[in-house]
């Protein structure tokens, strides 16, 4: 029963992918958007930086990098407090 | 931990200084080629595995120090908060010294160029930031991890 | 030329499934794993050949140097 029951949920879920995986559009073509003409027009005048993915990372979206080096902060508290018995 | 064969330490000896320089520059030239803190920190980082692999745990303990990590980490971490609250005057990180003039303040070249190292305002203050907590968190992270390895082998030899 | 690239990319691909399928397959810890970090680093290849080189650097660094460090911590603490 538990077999059957499995097999047709994993038979949904892998036509879900095939259904999204033929839809998908042709590679190399994505989808037109304002907010990336806006990014390659105006970022390296507005924050002065040549490399523009920097100046989206650390500048646009700033709070995000931020958030990031909280979860990685939060990481090494982690492990240490689980390593906290090792002597050294 | 072992130290490994005297192959890979002379292999180690001559790499890696290269490597760790490598990870500073991508990590300073952040705002001109590809790369930023975390990337060159990851370098870094896989220097620091490199020397704990080869020299083993016990032997590394002499010039890889937990405590001067996590006082780095500590460090970075609180610079990039004041610097991202230190543009509050308009919003929450902003660029307040991009085209200023001062301090990586000079006008960017419109257009493709090969760079000039003194742009992109608060961007490299937070590449430095960024990459010094991400090169001293992996630090922390593997020296634990090869202490506790250590630890473990002794405890169930014994 | 559009060709050429084309046959990297593919030739990328299937040395990846392959070194992941020696990576299942071998029975000593250590060439696993070192099967392992060779697929991780042909991801990389295969992210700088789609121009992104970011990733490339950081999926270099982090998959096929940290993580085989501390898979290699693991396997000198069981022996």
């Amino acid at each position: 029963m538990k077999k059957i029951i499995f097999g047709i949920a994993f038979i949904i879920f892998f036509s879900f992918l095939i259904v999204s995986a033929i839809n998908m559009r042709t590679f190399g073509e994505p989808t037109f958007s304002e907010m990336d003409d806006y990014f390659i027009e105006n970022a390296q005048s507005e924050t002065g930086a040549n490399n523009v993915v920097t100046s989206i990372v650390f500048d646009y979206r700033g709070f995000d990098t931020l958030g990031e080096a909280t979860v990685l902060f939060t990481a090494v508290v982690g492990v240490v407090a689980l390593f906290r018995g090792v002597k050294k | 931990m072992k130290e490994m064969s005297r192959i890979v330490r002379t292999v180690t000896n001559f790499v890696y200084g290269f490597i760790i320089i490598f990870g500073f520059y991508i990590i300073v030239h952040g705002h001109l080629t590809p790369g930023g803190g975390f990337q060159g920190g990851a370098v870094v980082g896989s220097a620091f595995a490199l020397l704990l692999v080869s020299y083993g745990s016990l032997n590394s303990k002499k010039f890889l120090k937990k405590d001067i990590f996590s006082l780095f980490e500590n460090f970075g971490l609180i610079l990039f908060i004041v610097l991202g609250f230190s543009g509050l005057g308009i919003t929450f990180f902003y660029n307040f010294l991009a085209n200023s003039g001062g301090w990586f303040g000079n006008t960017a070249v419109i257009g493709v160029n090969p760079g000039n190292m003194n742009t992109g305002g608060v961007i490299p203050l937070m590449n430095i930031a960024v990459g010094l907590e991400v090169l001293s968190a992996f630090g922390v992270i593997v020296l634990t991890m090869a202490s506790a390895a250590e630890f473990t082998k002794k405890k169930e030899n014994s | 030329m559009s060709s050429f690239v084309e046959i990297i990319h593919i030739s990328t691909l299937v040395m990846m499934i392959i070194a992941s399928f020696l990576a299942v397959v071998f029975k000593k810890l250590l060439p696993s794993i070192v099967a392992l970090s060779v697929a991780s680093l042909l991801l990389s290849l295969e992210f700088y050949l789609l121009h992104a080189p970011d990733v490339a650097i950081a999926e270099a660094a982090i998959g096929a140097g940290l993580t085989m460090a501390i898979f290699i911590f693991a396997i000198r603490g069981t022996r």
